[in-house]
C-alpha cells in the first residue's frame, strides 16, 4: 500500500487561499449576472440578478449599435499600434543605455526617468494644443503617439539588457557582426520575455485608456471602444440601464480576457518580478 | 516605417468630404441610440430623451435636403471634449449644453450670443418662458436657445399616501409649513411604516443644493450677492438646513441613500416622496402604467410645495448653444432653420418629463393632456436659475451639496456646514480670472 502524497498546502491556507478568490471574483461575477439581466428587472431591486431567467438582450444591443465595430477595431488599431511602437522604440533605448557609450548617457537615462514621476493630465494642454497644430486630433497617429513615451518601458528594457552578459556582444563582434546585427540576432531574441511583458502591458493599458482617446477623438467614428460605450450610456445609467451598462463592461473587457488567457505566464512572471533578470 | 503608416492611417480619421449642402456639425449628449431609432423620423412614434432626439435630427435631416446635420455623440456630459475641441478651434456649430455651463463658456468669449439666430428663425425672445429665458440670458443677451426647463419635483406614492390618509379628492394633500410636513410625514410613518421622504443623501451633491437653492430662492434670499460671492450664512438658510436636519432625524425619512438606492426605493413602493427633477417622471410614469409593479396605478408628480415665502423652484435647463468660429452665410441660415425646428417640435421634446421651453407649448391643451404636466405646468413660470453671472455652477452645486448633505445627515452642525460651504465657493470663486 502506497502512502497518499501529502497536500502541499494546509487546509487553513487552502481556504484562505478560496476566500480570497471569492473575494476577487464575486465582482466579475456579480458584474456578468447583471449583465444578462433585462434592464427593467433591475431598476427595482438589483438582487434580481441571482435569479432567473436570464436574457442576452444588453448584449444583442451592444452589437445592434451602429458603430460598436468600428469602436472596437479602432480600439485594436491603437492598441496594437501603440504597443508595437513601444516595443520598437524602448527596445532600441534600451539597447543604447544598456550597451552604447555617448555623452550625457547618464544624464539623459535620468532624464527619461524623471517622466515616469510626471502624470498625464500634467501635460495634457500641450499635449493637446501640439496635437492640434499638427491637425492629428481625430487620427490613429493622434491616439498612438502620445503613448509611445513610455519611459517605463525604456527603464524596462533597459534594465533587461544590461542583465545580458556582455560576453555576447563581444563574441559577435569578433565574428564581424555589426551594432544592428548584434542586436536584432543576438539581444532581441533573448529579450523576448521582457518583450511579452512590456507589450502585454503596453496593451491592456491603452485599451482601458480613457482621458486622452476622450478629448483627442471628439468624432463618433473615431472613438475607441471605452470612449464609444460611454458615449451609448444615457443619464442614469447606473439604474434605468444597468443591464446594460453591465453587458457593455463586459463586452469592452472581452479582449482583454483573451489577453490575460494568452499571456498569463508573462503576466504572472511580470507581477512576481522574475521577467527582469 | 510603422510611423509612416501611422501617418498614412492619419486620413483615415478624416470624416469623407462633403456635397452641395450646408453642413453643420452637431454635437450632443442624452446618448446613442441608433440601432433602435437609427431611422426613425416620426417623433411622436418614439419615447425617451436618447430616441427623441436622435427622431427629431432624422426629421430635420430628411425635410431639409439643402442642409446636412452631421450628429456627434458624446459620452455624457461631454464638456472635456467641448473644451478640447475649443483648444483645438475646431468646435462644432451647435452643442447641448446645461443652462449651468453657459456662463463658463461665455465668460471666454466662446460662444455667440445666438439673436441673429433667433431673427433668422422668427424666434421673439418674449415667445420663451421667463424660466428658460432667464437661465440662457447673461448680461441682456441670449447664449443657447433653451430645450427645456428641468429642476426638482415631489414625486409621490399615491398607494402610500391614500393608506396614510393623505390623499383628498383624489390629490396628495402636501403641506403648507415645515410644521405640517413634519405632523404630516409622522402621520404617513405610523400609518404605513414606510418612511414618507426618500432622500438621496449619499454621492448625489445636486439633491441637497437644489432643497437648499428653491427654498432659499422662495424666501428671496439673495444667494450672490455678485457673481463672485457667495451668501450662505443667514437665518433662511439656517433654516431650511435645520428643518431637512430634523426630517432625517426624526425616523420619517431614508438615509444613507445614494442616488440608485434612493430611485430603487421609490419604484418599489418604499416610501411616500421622493423628491428629484423633472426627467425621473417617464420611467416612473412607464412603471405606474405597468400592472404589477409596486407603482402601479400609484403615482403623481408636483411641484416643491411651498414651505416657506413664495411658490418657487430653482430650475436649469437644456439649451442648443453656438460655439464661436468662422462659418459661411449658407450655415448660419441653417442653423436659424435648426433653431426655428427646434422651437416647432419643443412638444415632442417635452413628453421626456422636461418642461417646455416655450410659453405656447406649455400652456397648450397638448401639453396638459400629458400625464402629470398640468400639475407641474406652473414651474415653467415659477422657477427660477441661478443668477446668469455666475460661473462654476456644476462645481458650486457640488460644494454646496456636499456640506449641506452633511448637515442634512447630522456628520456637520448647520452653522458650521454653511460656513465651510460659503468659504469654499467663496474660494472657487476668488480663482475665477
Amino acid at each position: 500500500m502506497s502512502a497518499q502524497p501529502r497536500s502541499r498546502w494546509s487546509p487553513a491556507v487552502l481556504i484562505a487561499i478560496l476566500l480570497a478568490a471569492f473575494v476577487m471574483l464575486a465582482p466579475l461575477v456579480w458584474t456578468l449576472l447583471l449583465s444578462l439581466k433585462a434592464n427593467s428587472a433591475l431598476v427595482g431591486d438589483s438582487g434580481a440578478a441571482l435569479s432567473p431567467p436570464y436574457t442576452l438582450e444588453n448584449y444583442r444591443s451592444i452589437l445592434q449599435g451602429n458603430q460598436v465595430f468600428r469602436w472596437l477595431v479602432n480600439s485594436l488599431i491603437v492598441s496594437g499600434g501603440t504597443t508595437i511602437g513601444v516595443l520598437i522604440l524602448c527596445s532600441l533605448a534600451g539597447y543604447g543605455f544598456a550597451r552604447l557609450d555617448f555623452p550625457f548617457r547618464r544624464t539623459l537615462f535620468i532624464f527619461v526617468l524623471l517622466g515616469l514621476a510626471i502624470p498625464e493630465q500634467a501635460v495634457i494642454l500641450p499635449q493637446h494644443q501640439l496635437f492640434a497644430e499638427l491637425r492629428l486630433h481625430n487620427s490613429y497617429p493622434g491616439l498612438i503617439l502620445p503613448g509611445l513615451a513610455g519611459p517605463f518601458g525604456v527603464f524596462f528594457m533597459t534594465q533587461y539588457m544590461r542583465a545580458i552578459p556582455r560576453d555576447l556582444d563581444e563574441a559577435a563582434m569578433l565574428d564581424g557582426a555589426s551594432r544592428l546585427k548584434l542586436f536584432w540576432k543576438v539581444l532581441l531574441p533573448l529579450t523576448l520575455p521582457a518583450q511579452a511583458t512590456l507589450g502585454v502591458f503596453t496593451f491592456l493599458g491603452t485599451w482601458n485608456a480613457y482621458w486622452w482617446p476622450l478629448i483627442s477623438a471628439t468624432r463618433s467614428d473615431m472613438y475607441t471602444l471605452t470612449v464609444g460605450l460611454a458615449s451609448a450610456q444615457m443619464n442614469y445609467a447606473q439604474t434605468s440601464g444597468l443591464g446594460f451598462l453591465m453587458a457593455q463592461a463586459v463586452f469592452a473587457s472581452i479582449p482583454i480576457f483573451i489577453v490575460y488567457i494568452l499571456f498569463q505566464k508573462q503576466i504572472v512572471r511580470a507581477m512576481a518580478g522574475t521577467a527582469v533578470r | 516605417m510603422p510611423f509612416a503608416a501611422l501617418f498614412a492611417l492619419a486620413s483615415c480619421g478624416e470624416v469623407a468630404g462633403s456635397d452641395d449642402r450646408a453642413e453643420i456639425y452637431l454635437q450632443r449628449f442624452f446618448g446613442e441610440c441608433g440601432a433602435q431609432f437609427g431611422s426613425a423620423t416620426d417623433v411622436a412614434k418614439v419615447e425617451g430623451e436618447c430616441g427623441i432626439v436622435t427622431a427629431m435630427i432624422n426629421k430635420f435631416n430628411a425635410g431639409n435636403p439643402d442642409v446636412r446635420v452631421s450628429s456627434n455623440v458624446v459620452a455624457w456630459p461631454g464638456y472635456p471634449q467641448l473644451s478640447a475641441q475649443m483648444a483645438a478651434r475646431d468646435p462644432p456649430d451647435l452643442v447641448t449644453m446645461h443652462t449651468g455651463m453657459i456662463p463658463d463658456y461665455s465668460a471666454e468669449g466662446l460662444l455667440e450670443p445666438i439673436e441673429p439666430y433667433l431673427a433668422e428663425a422668427g424666434i421673439a425672445p418674449s415667445a420663451l418662458t421667463e424660466a428658460s429665458r432667464g437661465a440662457v440670458t447673461i448680461g441682456g443677451r441670449l447664449y443657447g436657445l433653451p430645450f427645456d426647463t428641468h429642476g426638482g419635483l415631489f414625486h409621490i406614492n399615491t398607494k402610500l399616501f391614500a393608506r396614510a390618509g393623505l390623499m383628498k379628492d383624489g390629490r396628495p394633500v402636501l403641506p403648507t409649513s415645515p410644521e405640517e410636513m413634519i405632523a404630516q410625514a409622522r402621520q404617513f410613518t405610523e400609518r404605513t411604516g414606510k418612511p414618507y421622504l426618500i432622500q438621496s443623501l449619499v454621492g448625489d451633491n445636486a439633491y441637497a443644493a437644489r432643497n437648499l437653492y428653491t427654498y432659499l430662492l422662495a424666501q428671496d434670499a439673495v444667494l450672490f450677492p455678485s457673481p463672485r460671492r457667495i451668501r450662505l450664512q443667514t437665518e433662511q438658510a439656517e433654516r431650511i438646513v435645520d428643518f431637512f436636519r430634523a426630517i432625517t432625524a426624526s425616523g420619517v425619512s431614508t438615509r444613507n441613500q445614494d442616488t440608485p438606492a434612493a430611485i430603487a426605493s421609490f419604484m418599489s413602493g418604499e416610501g411616500g416622496i421622493y423628491p428629484t427633477g423633472t426627467w425621473m417622471i417617464g420611467q416612473f410614469e412607464a412603471e405606474a402604467n405597468t400592472p404589477g409593479r409596486p407603482l402601479h396605478k400609484s403615482y403623481t408628480v408636483y411641484p416643491y410645495p411651498r414651505l416657506w415665502g413664495a411658490d418657487v423652484s430653482y430650475v436649469s435647463g437644456h439649451a442648443w448653444v453656438v460655439p464661436k468660429r468662422e462659418r459661411s452665410p449658407a450655415q448660419r441660415r441653417a442653423i436659424g432653420r435648426f433653431f426655428r425646428f427646434i422651437a416647432e417640435h419643443n412638444f415632442d421634446w417635452a413628453r421626456t418629463g422636461h418642461l417646455p421651453a416655450f410659453k405656447a407649448v406649455v400652456e397648450s391643451p397638448a401639453f396638459k393632456a400629458l400625464p402629470h404636466r398640468s400639475n407641474i405646468a406652473p414651474v415653467a413660470s415659477t422657477g427660477r436659475p441661478l443668477p446668469g453671472g455666475v460661473r462654476r455652477q456644476n462645481a458650486i452645486e457640488g460644494l454646496v451639496g456636499e456640506e449641506v448633505a452633511a448637515a442634512f445627515n447630522g456628520q456637520k452642525p448647520t452653522k458650521q456646514a454653511l460656513a465651510d460651504a460659503e468659504r469654499r465657493v467663496n474660494a472657487l470663486l476668488a480663482e475665477l480670472d
